[in-house]
């Protein structure tokens, strides 16, 4: 069993290394700007005038541009880095989903999983691009900033080295906070959102039963409580991350206490020989709120990792193991034309967590060109039974042999082209009718579609929709209409000797029924068609009726 | 005005309307937060500065420490203060408007034309609109309160340098206004298209990625689907494109206010110098302008965010805001002539966007107590039909009179909530008793009677799964809440096994008594219960059949066995 390969947050770290490098180089660009302002003032307090102030001015403006693209660069390549990134997680979770198995009972329905492919997986670029460089500049800009106060003032270095044991428990509130701050987010919007779309979704429902405004108010008192209840776990999280910033107002306030000090001349210590003067002091208190804000906007930074490190498992759960198809799903050349034989050797099929095997020592042959119906109730294991012979699934024991020659990893794709599928509510794909025949297909030409869509009796409709787009971001078929559909999409296959029919009629009206059936077997003719259906009417018209029955050893012929 | 700033302040004047208080609250903390954290910077530098000038001097003693400490204690617990504080009122007030938000929308997505078009396109209506609520979220607590409080920051520090000298105050003022609100308003602009090309990307990215997931079987046997991941891939680097033009323009916009705060740092450090060799200020005034120069800019920066914001907030008003007008209801059918349930006299429905009518010309008087089966292809009109007698549509032309029904769709929605509140949106006012008599009616109280929680278990995505039998019978219990004297079934037992589905039709019929019941229906089973047959075709009625007729048996051969 292959599994998607994961990419490692290891591996995003390193690529974003660079950018955080950067952007850490930026951060520093202060210390130079912090120098000259300070020094600055104190000339100024010496009598300097404004010709004096030209150079430093222009060097304060010079640092501060350099440190304006400087960061600039950085995020940008941070962002780029991320955003990658994304693309890639985006392909190994599309290319994990594609290999799963459509029986696969634990696959993700198409909503779920494109609201984590799409909107989801959204958080990962923040939690790239902000939360891992923010990181780094919390390890490197304080370090940095100590050692520029400590030949200044060894004083003020301790109070802030005494500071940084606080820095843990800095993080610990940080922490604390987070957690509940996007617990609580998590709860508000998924709750408030889900019962929106889930109110708007049984809307029909609603109307009919005159519950519209019970409905509404009942919306509004769900909102209301969530808020009350979020408020609350709010009102905590931000109150530990006041304490966060009263302390950092704290370590502040006493470098400025001491530097102030220093300059009145009460307090003649923790220098080296030479006393304070007005350039080293301000120096000093302009480094020391730039000491504590690398970890403040790593605080900001963290919930965009809760959310983030959310979307990468959600990410990485979509391909969890399990059933899987054979072979790739690349497709293959179109194969040899002709009706294949198809016989399946003793096979055994058990579904994950069930413990009943669906088939266990299975065999029957059908020769090449003939119209088997399996005939069964719903449950019986029709829809297994076709997805073993497409490889939708692998059998767990037993052989499958399509024309002859096993069907296998290696063969599945090459096989698969020889066969085409009719399901029972067959999907219908954003665009056009004559794009939903072609399905991208290279050897369907336009004129091809149109062909097929006349063989189905969809001419009218396509005359109707014209370009106009249909599924999803468009208006849907009729059942009747989507079976017509499917059976075009056969009809665009001519060189497919093999035709799987999984109940095609079973959700139609008589008539509709009726012509899709004569549509099914006048194409059939000369190739082989295996048609699975619980209606008896239309297994007559098959050469042969094979029933199934749950958990059969053998299949009476 | 612009259709986009009518849009906004559509969504603006609903914000205001509901927490109006809060929601200027919030802003004036969030502006006083900024302004203690600028006056912190400020009054510090100011303080050291004096300190080292009277330490030179003899003015040591005589130096008051007390009353410039006292104002750096005051300002930093206000601001830590006003921060807390403007938090909490902010969040409140946005989860408040939210909330009201979410109330106001779906009623204005209950109104029957945008129910329409909603049935049409669930899954990319229903996606916009979570987006567009998101979107509109970020509007106050991203965009509007960082406006208020730079804006503040910004006039505050002009004042002030004002009591000193006017010229520079006023040079400081226009840079700060024009750098600081003309920048990001030219990253707004900017990021107008690629905004919009965004939102478009995600939409396309996720219909591909549905088809992928949904169509797998038919791309697999298609040889499509690793096109199909191709596609997708496609579509992920179209919207990697928008979302870097995106992040450029924010960068840019951020390095550009940067580079303005550098330029305005160093003008003031030559201004404050020059002013300060005229005897104008003293030096520690020089240092306390510089220090509000460095602080007054900083708010500013925050608006990064807030400028690409608002692009999405924009498409989200504009998106949302139709849907915001309180909706216009149809007025209910006429009641019909004494002994009638139903009457329709010429009656033509039209769909909306449509060229044809669904239904034309229809005459139809069903009387009370009867049981009509509409029986015809798929398309033809039946659903249409239920619809227009439910009262859902009005009439294009012709009239329409119908006692009051209640109408059983083809798709049984459950929603995510306990059990009893599913079926009490039926009958707000029903006890247990009534709601248990009703489960029992359906064939269902011994399932509930065997949950652990019974009433209370919660369905949907985090509660029970029930099978399609079980939520058709459920289903079943809630229109027996429903004393009307029309049901109007519409394929009541579609995809239920022969056994289940006669159990749940003989149920039905047992308790409809006397009421008039309009079916419609392909399947043999369903019909045989009619009095009469009614097939419709191409949106007329093309003939009709009483029980006993010889046509009413042959209409119900013409129909789908079990």
């Amino acid at each position: 069993m292959r599994r998607a390969p994961r990419i490692a947050p290891e591996a995003a770290m390193a690529d974003l290394r660079p950018a955080a490098v950067v952007q850490a180089a930026a951060a520093l660009l202060w210390l130079p700007q912090a120098a000259l302002l300070a020094f600055a003032v104190g000339g100024i307090a010496a009598g300097q005038g404004a010709a004096d102030m030209l150079m430093p001015a222009a060097a304060v403006a010079g640092f501060g541009i350099l440190r304006a693209l400087l960061d600039a660069a950085g995020s940008r390549l941070a962002f780029r880095m991320a955003r990658q990134r994304l693309s890639a997680l985006r392909a190994n979770a599309l290319e994990a989903l594609a290999r799963r198995s459509p029986l696969d009972a634990a696959r993700p329905p198409s909503g779920l999983a494109a609201s984590v492919v799409v909107e989801q997986a959204e958080a990962v670029v923040p939690h790239l691009a902000r939360f891992q460089p923010a990181r780094w500049r919390a390890a490197v800009v304080p370090l940095a900033i100590l050692v520029a106060v400590l030949p200044v003032s060894w004083t003020a270095a301790l109070i802030l080295a005494a500071a940084a044991p606080l820095i843990p428990l800095f993080m610990a509130l940080v922490g604390w906070r987070a957690k509940a701050v996007s617990a609580a987010q998590l709860v508000e919007l998924g709750s408030l959102n889900g019962a929106l779309l889930d109110r708007l979704r049984g809307l029909a429902t609603l109307r009919t039963l005159g519950a519209v405004d019970a409905a509404a108010c009942r919306l509004r008192a769900e909102a209301e409580s969530l808020r009350r209840r979020t408020m609350a776990v709010l009102r905590i999280a931000f109150l530990s991350s006041a304490v966060l910033e009263l302390f950092s107002a704290l370590g502040v306030a006493m470098v400025a206490v001491y530097v102030g000090f220093s300059l009145l001349g009460v307090i003649d210590f923790g220098h080296w020989g030479q006393p304070l003067d007005l350039g080293r002091g301000l120096f000093i208190l302009l480094l020391a709120p730039a000491f504590f804000e690398p970890l403040r906007e790593l605080a900001a930074a963290w919930h965009e990792r809760a959310a983030g490190e959310a979307a990468l498992s959600a990410l990485a759960a979509l391909g969890a193991a399990g059933p899987q198809i054979q072979g790739s799903d690349a497709g293959a050349a179109p194969a040899p034309a002709g009706a294949p034989a198809v016989r399946l050797e003793a096979v055994r099929l058990r579904h994950a967590g069930q413990a009943e095997a669906v088939f266990d020592g299975l065999s029957l042959h059908i020769a090449a060109g003939e119209h088997v119906a399996l005939l069964a109730p719903s449950g019986g294991g029709k829809s297994s039974l076709l997805a073993l012979i497409a490889g939708l699934v692998a059998a767990d024991a037993g052989g499958i042999l399509i024309g002859g020659e096993p069907l296998t990893q290696e063969s599945a794709a090459r096989l698969r082209a020889r066969m085409a599928h009719i399901a029972q509510r067959p999907h219908i794909f954003a665009g056009t009718l004559a794009g939903n025949v072609r399905l991208g297909r290279p050897e369907v030409d336009l004129a091809a579609a149109r062909r097929a869509l006349g063989a189905a009796r969809l001419d009218a409709v396509a005359a109707a929709r014209g370009a106009a787009p249909i599924g999803e971001g468009g208006h849907g078929l009729s059942g009747g209409e989507a079976l017509r559909l499917a059976v075009a999409r056969l009809a665009a296959a001519p060189h497919a000797g093999l035709i799987l029919a999984d109940e095609p009629t079973a959700h139609l009206d008589g008539a509709t029924a009726r012509e899709v059936a004569d549509a099914l077997f006048r194409l059939a003719r000369g190739r082989t068609l295996i048609l699975a259906t619980h209606d008896p009417a239309l297994a007559a018209r098959a050469h042969r009726i094979i029933r199934l029955s749950p958990g059969l050893k053998e299949a009476a012929a | 005005m612009s259709p986009r700033m009518a849009a906004l302040a559509a969504i603006l004047r609903l914000f205001l309307a509901e927490r109006r208080g809060a929601l200027i609250g919030g802003a004036l903390l969030a502006a006083l937060t900024a302004l203690a954290g600028a006056g912190l910077l400020a009054l510090s530098g100011w303080f050291i500065t004096a300190s080292a000038l009277a330490g030179l001097s003899a003015a040591a003693i005589a130096f008051d420490v007390f009353m410039p400490a006292a104002g750096i204690r005051l300002l930093a617990l206000t601001r830590t203060a006003g921060r807390y504080g403007e938090r909490l009122v902010t969040h409140d007030a946005t989860l408040a408007v939210l909330a009201r938000l979410r109330e106001r929308l779906f009623r204005g997505w209950a109104a029957p034309e945008a129910a329409g078009r909603l049935a049409g396109q669930p899954a990319r209506l229903l996606f916009r609109l979570t987006l567009d609520i998101d979107a509109l979220d970020a509007l106050y607590l991203r965009v509007l309160v960082p406006l208020a409080a730079a804006l503040s920051v910004g006039l505050g520090a002009s004042l002030l340098i004002g009591l000193v000298d006017g010229t520079t105050a006023l040079a400081f003022a226009l840079f700060v206004l024009a750098a600081g609100l003309g920048l990001p308003a030219l990253a707004v602009r900017a990021a107008r298209r690629p905004a919009r090309r965004r939102a478009h990307g995600l939409e396309v990215l996720r219909a591909r990625v549905i088809d992928a997931v949904s169509g797998q079987t038919e791309l697999l046997m298609a040889g499509r689907l690793a096109g199909q991941r191709e596609a997708c891939a496609a579509a992920d680097r179209a919207l990697a494109a928008a979302d870097d033009a995106l992040n450029r323009i924010e960068t840019r916009l951020a390095a550009a206010l940067a580079v303005s705060g550098a330029l305005l740092l160093a003008a003031m450090l030559v201004a404050g110098a020059g002013l300060s060799a005229r005897a104008a200020i003293d030096a520690p005034m020089a240092a306390l302008l510089l220090l509000l120069a460095l602080a007054a800019f900083e708010p500013f920066a925050a608006l990064r965010r807030g400028a690409s914001e608002l692009g999405r907030a924009v498409i989200a008003a504009r998106r949302t805001a139709p849907r915001l007008a309180p909706p216009l209801l149809p007025p209910p059918p006429a009641m019909p002539a004494p002994g009638l349930a139903v009457r329709l006299e010429a009656a033509t429905f039209v769909y909306p966007g449509t060229a044809g009518p669904a239904l034309a010309a229809v005459d139809l008087a069903v009387a009370d107590g009867e049981r009509l089966a509409l029986v015809g292809a798929s398309g033809a009109g039946k659903s249409t039909l239920l619809a227009a007698i439910a009262g859902e549509m009005s009439p294009a032309a012709g009239r329409l009179a119908a006692v009051g029904g209640t109408l059983l769709t083809q798709r049984t929605t459950l929603f995510r909530d306990s059990l009893r509140d599913n079926l009490r949106l039926a009958a707000p006012e029903a006890d247990d008793r009534r709601l248990r008599d009703a489960l029992a009616a359906a064939g269902l109280d011994a399932f509930v009677a065997a949950l652990p929680r019974g009433l209370d278990t919660r369905l949907g995505e985090a509660g029970v799964g029930l099978s399609g039998g079980q939520a058709r019978r459920l289903a079943l219990a809630r229109l027996f809440l429903r004393d009307t004297p029309l049901w109007l079934l519409d394929e009541p037992t579609e995809g239920l096994d022969g056994a289940t589905a006669r159990d749940v039709l003989a149920r039905l019929c047992a308790r409809a008594g006397p009421r008039t019941l309009v079916i419609a229906t392909h399947l043999r089973r369903e019909a045989a219960v009619a009095g009469r047959i009614l097939r419709v075709d191409g949106g007329r009625i093309a003939g009709a059949a009483r029980r006993g007729e010889p046509g009413f048996a042959r209409a119900l051969d013409a129909l789908r066995p079990d």
